[in-house]
């Protein structure tokens, strides 16, 4: 029973960072029906990013932990977001119109490139982040060790969750974007600028991406250049999972994935732990044939 | 009209490839793109490192050496072709590569271009079973890194021992070998023989399952990105069990990313180090390599395909001659105890490397590498 | 262009590309085999992805079943690699018609994931040396080489005269599927499923027949590479290879043969191309695929809209 719990922490760990970066594809999805392969590109530079303006700026030493992570985290959600916006405009704008498989190549293309940009500028080698900016504190409860930083990311997560899920749903802007995930045409008959909204999309998913990479880098401590490929396909499963285009759903997509994960990994196999979640995504698929929360559609006609 | 212009544009590129050979060439085929690029980005830096110090020295015979770096992806079909491109450009040698299922695309197609091709890191055991005249490899068969792994780990006093690799040819071969020699083997049971998923973050879960088993040692025959981690996981848990690796986890960054608190302690097995090498070349190697790059070498793979490109040098310069029937029988036959990079080298008649190459390394508090007696 | 110009021009492109390997190096004659490969893993996906409109990023699980066949018959029970051409294709269909029937009738974007993964799923089966049979990563060595009419394959150019009467077939064949029943069915339901489903063509059926004719196809490419490889492992059918395939029917040209053709010689030639580039050949490969999708949306020789005889009897009508 210990060895449950254990894993059960495990898996929200692992689970809520497919969560964050399962966020930037169900939005971009949702408005424009792309899969965004490069997201989980984005999600890398994020890390990357994240370790530069570290070492460069030496942020921690100068503001204290907290706050230097903080201002840290600002800065990187605000280059990603650039560099999401500035993805959108160069390999998916000008395929707005044309058939979406389209999109789709240009999106594995553009994946391509990102991935290797990041080789290139950053060398092949995986880097390793400073190791003295996080707690290292255990906490032990109900017989559990649990180190301290895993709680953060959970909570860090579910707080970014939130607060992307209330913008969403309570704010004007918010509002726009669900009326243009649901009919771009009417969306702009009713004025609705669509195209800023497809543009804040973009800033917002890559954002959380990004951010989801730094905590990556931080907590694990190391970044490679296809760190991105792993946790990209995860992700997505996760949005499927959970309804593609549907913000709750890729949350709770997520961290079923990874519960799911840490139970395959210890009560069948280890080896075979990705191979047992895409069995368990597929038969939940065959019942929910729209994921778990996904809206029940018929065959698109 | 225009098709036409592009055929003819594309016809002169595949002909304008085609050179013809003056100076001695050797290819290396290394994984340039792909997961492995970080061990043939540094394959590539060795030798160029080593080309442009025998060029200083006025080549060898008589001509200047040219290295001919093509990527292999770190995948079978496109090392296919990159050994057929390499084939066709007059190189006398090709070093490389890491893999052994990439190896193996390639070995027939050098083998019937009569090129000596000298692998660095395939360490499968049938690489060198085909009885290939040209194949020859600087790094040791998995058997003898699991004949070392299985007597250190007798030697360590072990009774439980646990066995997890990443399901890579290499890995899986070097845990299937020490589990063989162990598997029988009085006061000693291995409790846990499974794969992990490699290129993850987190393996909380394959620890908390480990930990369950109360092994007394695991051995890890992965790489040293997952080894960091999992030093560093298994410490956050609270868990005080010893860990050993295999060459793979030769690396200065595992100690970046366990800490080296939490990497003390750790054993591995490798070829020696070129700073516990007496030899007068491994210092300078390893002077020559810091001094040019900003860094000593992180891998010891490069460094075995430095010692391939100069096993094929030496035996170049002692046969006076680019033929590679000449090479090849001297590599087989005359060379003995060749002072190399990461200790004595001599070929047996299949081309595999000969004597005993392993050493058992221990990380002490500071996070070094200590060589043990 | 007339019919009758389109055939010399057809014939003079033939005996031209029959006689390049004249002409070039072994590392030109591999690339063209390479292309040639793909071309038809391309072709055959075409059926799924542009004639029936489903969403598969996970052929080459399809290409790896029929490859493996070919491996462990070969290896274990020595019988000629090329004669288990058949059996290739049998084994890659049944796979296909077993693990479709269920999904079939998934939305687009949920089909993706689900061939994504099932991809992954045979890719970690082959890994864990699934029934003890697939040499887990090390995959399966010591093929033997294919011989026809006593001479046994060996060199690249044997192999290029292989792959290209394979191509010619591939495509002769599936060019009469196109102006089938069954391919006219599938171009209606692709363009209109309602419609199609409202004209009494069973939908479901088409698609499923679609998806596993192309697995069983993918099925016969893999026994030939494994035939040419001699070595098989699980690295040579990862996602990589599954977007590789995809690429070369969205952007040579959805539906159309000779797009996919271009798409092949595009997709497996250029990264050759680039080689130039060193380390750097594979982000100028992924900005060419970015490139050449926004030059050309529809793909590079979309097919051109079916066009039915109708003008010439009108003509004939007011003549009279």
């Amino acid at each position: 029973m210990e060895q449950f719990f254990q894993q059960l922490t495990n898996g929200l760990a692992v689970g809520s960072i497919y969560a964050l970066i399962a966020l930037g594809y169900t939005m971009v999805y949702g408005v424009l029906k792309l899969i965004n392969f490069a997201h989980s590109d984005l999600f890398t530079l994020g890390a990357y990013l994240g370790l530069t303006l570290l070492t460069s700026m030496s942020l921690t030493d100068r503001l204290g932990p907290v706050w230097g992570v903080l201002i840290l985290a600002v800065m990187v959600m605000g280059f990603v977001a650039l560099a999401g916006a500035l993805l959108d405009r160069v390999a998916y704008r000008p395929l707005r119109e044309s058939p979406r498989l389209s999109a789709v190549v240009s999106a594995l293309g553009a994946s391509i490139f990102l991935q290797n940009t990041v080789m290139l500028i950053y060398g092949a080698r995986l880097l390793v982040y400073p190791s003295n900016i996080l707690p290292k504190t255990v906490l032990h409860l109900f017989g559990l060790d649990i180190p301290l930083v895993r709680i953060l990311v959970l909570c860090v997560s579910l707080i970014m969750m939130t607060g992307l899920y209330l913008f969403i749903q309570k704010t004007r802007i918010g509002t726009a974007i669900r009326a243009a995930a649901i009919d771009q045409g009417a969306a702009r008959l009713m004025g609705i600028d669509v195209n800023r909204v497809i543009l804040l999309v973009f800033m917002l998913g890559p954002s959380l991406g990004g951010a989801a990479g730094l905590m990556v880098g931080l907590y694990y401590g190391q970044v490679n250049f296809t760190m991105g490929w792993g946790y990209g396909l995860k992700a997505f499963t996760a949005a499927i999972l959970g309804g593609i285009g549907n913000i709750p759903g890729a949350m709770v997509g997520g961290i079923l994935l990874g519960v799911i994960e840490a139970m395959g990994a210890a009560y069948l196999s280890f080896a075979w732990k990705d191979a047992i979640a895409f069995l368990v995504l597929i038969l939940i698929l065959i019942v929910r044939p729209t994921g778990l929360l996904g809206e029940r559609v018929a065959e698109k006609v | 009209m225009k098709k036409l212009l592009y055929f003819a544009l594309a016809l002169s590129l595949m002909l304008g490839t085609a050179h013809t050979a003056q100076s001695a060439k050797i290819g290396l085929m290394g994984p340039m793109t792909g997961s492995w690029a970080s061990e043939g980005a540094e394959m590539k830096q060795v030798l160029d490192l080593l080309a442009e110090e025998y060029n200083a020295k006025g080549g060898v015979l008589g001509g200047k050496i040219e290295v001919v770096s093509e990527d292999d992806g770190g995948d079978p079909r496109t090392a296919a072709l990159a050994a057929q491109r390499l084939s066709t450009q007059g190189i006398a040698a090709v070093i490389g590569t890491y893999g052994s299922a990439v190896t193996e695309a390639t070995q027939n197609i050098y083998n019937e271009a009569k090129i000596i091709q000298v692998a660095n890191g395939s360490t499968a055991i049938r690489l060198s079973e085909k009885g290939l005249k040209y194949f020859f490899r600087t790094c040791p068969r998995d058997d003898e890194q699991a004949k070392v792994a299985a007597q250190t780990i007798q030697k360590l006093g072990v009774k439980k021992l646990a066995i997890l690799h990443d399901n890579s040819t290499y890995a899986k071969g070097l845990a299937d070998e020490t589990k063989t020699l162990l598997d029988g083997v009085k006061d000693l049971k291995i409790v846990f023989f499974d794969a992990l998923t490699p290129k993850e973050q987190d393996y909380t879960a394959i620890l908390t399952k480990l930990k369950e088993t109360q092994p007394d040692l695991v051995f890890f025959t992965g790489y040293y990105g997952e080894a960091g981690l999992m030093l560093k996981q298994k410490k956050e848990m609270n868990w005080n069990v010893g860990f050993m690796g295999g060459d793979a986890t030769n690396n200065p960054d595992l100690v970046k990313i366990a800490g080296s608190d939490a990497a003390e302690g750790f054993y591995f097995l490798s070829a020696p180090l070129p700073k516990d090498l007496p030899s007068e070349e491994a210092k300078a190697f390893l002077a020559g390599f810091t001094k040019k790059y900003g860094h000593p070498p992180n891998s010891i793979y490069p460094v075995l395909a430095g010692d391939g490109f100069r096993v094929v040098v030496h035996a170049m310069e002692q046969t006076k001659s680019t033929d590679p029937d000449k090479i090849a029988d001297y590599l087989h036959k005359d060379l003995k105890d060749f002072p190399g990079l990461t200790g004595k080298i001599s070929f047996n008649e299949k081309g595999d490397r000969v004597g005993e190459v392993y050493r058992v390394y221990k990380v002490n508090k500071e996070g070094q590498f200590i060589l043990q007696p | 262009m007339s019919i009758h110009r389109k055939n010399v021009l057809g014939a003079v492109f033939l005996a031209i590309l029959g006689l390049l390997p004249l002409f070039l190096n072994s590392y030109w004659v591999d690339v063209l085999n390479s292309i040639g490969i793909y071309a038809i893993l391309g072709l055959s996906l075409n059926l799924i992805v542009g004639h029936s409109g489903l969403f598969n990023l996970g052929h080459a699980a399809f290409y790896a079943v029929g490859a493996y066949t070919a491996a462990i018959l070969n290896t274990h029970f020595h019988i000629p690699v090329l004669w288990l051409l058949p059996l290739c294709a049998l084994t890659a269909g049944l796979f296909a018609l077993v693990i479709a029937r269920p999904i079939i009738h998934l939305r687009g974007d949920y089909l993706c994931i689900v061939t994504i993964g099932i991809g992954e799923i045979v890719r970690i089966a082959l890994i864990n040396n699934i029934f003890g049979i697939t040499g887990g990563a090390n995959g399966i060595f010591g093929i033997s080489r294919p011989s026809i009419l006593g001479l046994t394959l060996r060199t690249p150019t044997h192999f290029f005269y292989l792959i290209l009467v394979f191509t010619l077939l591939t495509i002769f064949l599936f060019h009469l599927l196109e102006y089938s029943r069954f391919g006219r069915a599938l171009n209606f339901l692709r363009e209109d499923a309602v419609a199609a489903e409202g004209s009494g063509i069973n939908t479901a059926h088409y698609k499923l027949a679609a998806f596993v004719l192309g697995a069983a196809w993918a099925g016969m490419v893999g026994n030939i590479y494994a035939a040419k490889m001699t070595i098989i492992s699980p690295e040579s059918f990862t996602f990589w290879e599954s977007v590789l395939m995809f690429a070369i029917v969205i952007l040579g040209g959805s539906g159309s043969i000779f797009g996919v053709l271009l798409g092949a010689a595009l997709i497996v030639g250029l990264p050759e191309l680039f080689r130039e580039f060193a380390s750097a050949r594979m982000l100028v490969f992924g900005a060419a695929m970015v490139a050449m999708m926004i030059f050309r949306t529809q793909g590079i020789l979309p097919p051109r809209p079916r066009s039915y005889d109708l003008f010439e009897t009108v003509e004939g009508e007011r003549k009279a």
